[in-house]
């Protein structure tokens, strides 16, 4: 499909544009961040859920960034996507692509197009992570509830909602809890209407 | 990259010296900022004055540090650990920051009013690259994180020190070419970040005792 190789082109456009830093730096950042929540709420669920409030407030920020680059790019087809599937390749192909330099693929269309999954082979946020093993005798919580990446779920809908989509996030298969790859699935609740309402409308 | 993940972390090869010329170990700039801020906000709504903040984000770095510390030492395939303050100093000002930053530090002085203390000096500081501080907050420096990764390596080679983030302006003409962390389409930095250690009275006495 024409689309999918012109988002993924685009994706390595921009990639190639932005300024880099190191990976490693990165993982064990959000890692001391994650320590931090263990630490402070103690209860995987709690965490989980602060993990995807602070991954809301990026994805708000970062859909600027990416829809303006994007953009000056030359890359109408940020600005243009006709279908959940289009939102999907974008997503998926551009934004992974240039904020992280992962490849994602898309795939899990249901069958009222209405959610999709995006699967993340190499994750950068989990490079040195292991979660612990479940250990009733230890009596502490089991971290096997944490869901270490949920910041991704917090971005894409923090991004999502910026441009009038609302949607639920969630994670369904981790690496770091033994499965072969991360999928992300992503199901859309409801198209907004446009939010600043008739005040704003141009004369 | 091992596909399998049965196999234990700690048996998964480290990856290559240098760590920037593949592309599966660089992320964008951005993502780092976004990230690193969240991280400084968190903080922020926790911490009831500018030092206390200070003092979580130089913990907070204080463990990448260490981690820091080991996979460096690691890829250098040094045989020897640093014993020397020189050494170890010009170890972190080059490998640890070529490591991390993509560059070596732009430079390493010796304090004249204290023997005991050092600076580090870096005119493009990738943690404050996008952060702003506020009027009311004027002594804190973002780069506190930094200095903590920092500590966290001193510590590590067994060298305790302090080690403080300071804001410095730069002077005209002092600073001219864009380094490799110049964010294209920003003016260049009117401060740069200087990071003061200052090492603890044993380390010094020990050597000046390795010195004879």
């Amino acid at each position: 499909m024409s689309s999918k190789t012109q988002a993924a082109q685009a994706g390595q456009a921009l990639w190639a544009k932005m300024p880099k830093a190191n990976a490693e730096l990165f993982a064990l950042t959000y890692g001391s961040l994650v320590t931090e929540l263990v630490r402070d709420y103690e209860d995987p669920i709690e965490v989980n859920n602060q993990l995807e409030r602070i991954g809301h407030s990026i994805g708000v920020r970062c859909v600027d960034e990416f829809l303006s680059k994007a953009d000056v790019a030359g890359l109408g087809l940020a600005t243009q996507c006709g279908s959940l599937r289009d939102t999907a390749e974008v997503v998926a192909k551009c934004g992974f692509k240039m904020f992280l330099g992962a490849n994602a693929e898309v795939g899990g269309f249901s069958p009222d197009q209405k959610s999709f999954s995006i699967y993340l082979q190499d994750n950068p946020l989990s490079t040195f992570v292991e979660l612990p093993p479940a250990d009733e005798s230890v009596g502490g919580d089991d971290l096997r509830k944490l869901k270490y990446s949920n910041l991704y779920c917090g971005v894409i809908r923090g991004a999502l909602e910026q441009v009038n989509l609302k949607v639920d996030c969630n994670i369904v298969r981790d690496t770091l809890k033994g499965d072969d790859m991360n999928e992300i699935r992503v199901e859309l609740k409801e198209v907004l209407a446009d939010g600043a309402g008739d005040d704003y409308k141009e004369e | 990259m091992s596909r399998s993940s049965s196999t234990n972390i700690l048996d998964r090869p480290l990856g290559r010296s240098g760590g920037r010329s593949s592309d599966g170990s660089v992320v964008s700039l951005s993502a780092f900022a976004y990230i690193y801020s969240e991280l400084v906000q968190y903080h922020q709504g926790r911490a009831a004055s500018i030092s206390e903040l200070e003092r979580r984000l130089e913990s907070a770095g204080y463990g990448v540090g260490l981690k820091v510390l080991e996979m460096t030492a690691y890829r250098a395939k040094e045989t020897k650990r640093e014993t020397r303050l020189m050494s170890i100093l010009h170890f972190v000002s080059s490998s640890v920051w070529k490591s991390l930053f993509g560059k070596a530090a732009d430079s390493l002085e010796r304090s004249i009013d204290h023997t005991d203390e050092f600076m580090i000096i870096d005119y493009e500081p990738i943690a404050s690259t996008f952060v702003s501080i506020p009027p009311d907050l004027g002594q804190l420096s973002a780069d506190a994180y930094v200095s903590g990764i920092i500590a966290g390596v001193l510590d590590g080679a067994g060298f305790s020190a302090r080690v403080t983030a300071h804001s410095v302006n730069v002077e005209e003409g002092e600073y001219t070419k864009q380094g490799a962390n110049a964010v294209p389409g920003l003016p260049p930095r009117k401060d740069k970040a200087v990071f003061l250690v200052k090492f603890s009275p044993e380390v010094l006495s020990r050597d000046a005792a390795l010195e004879r």
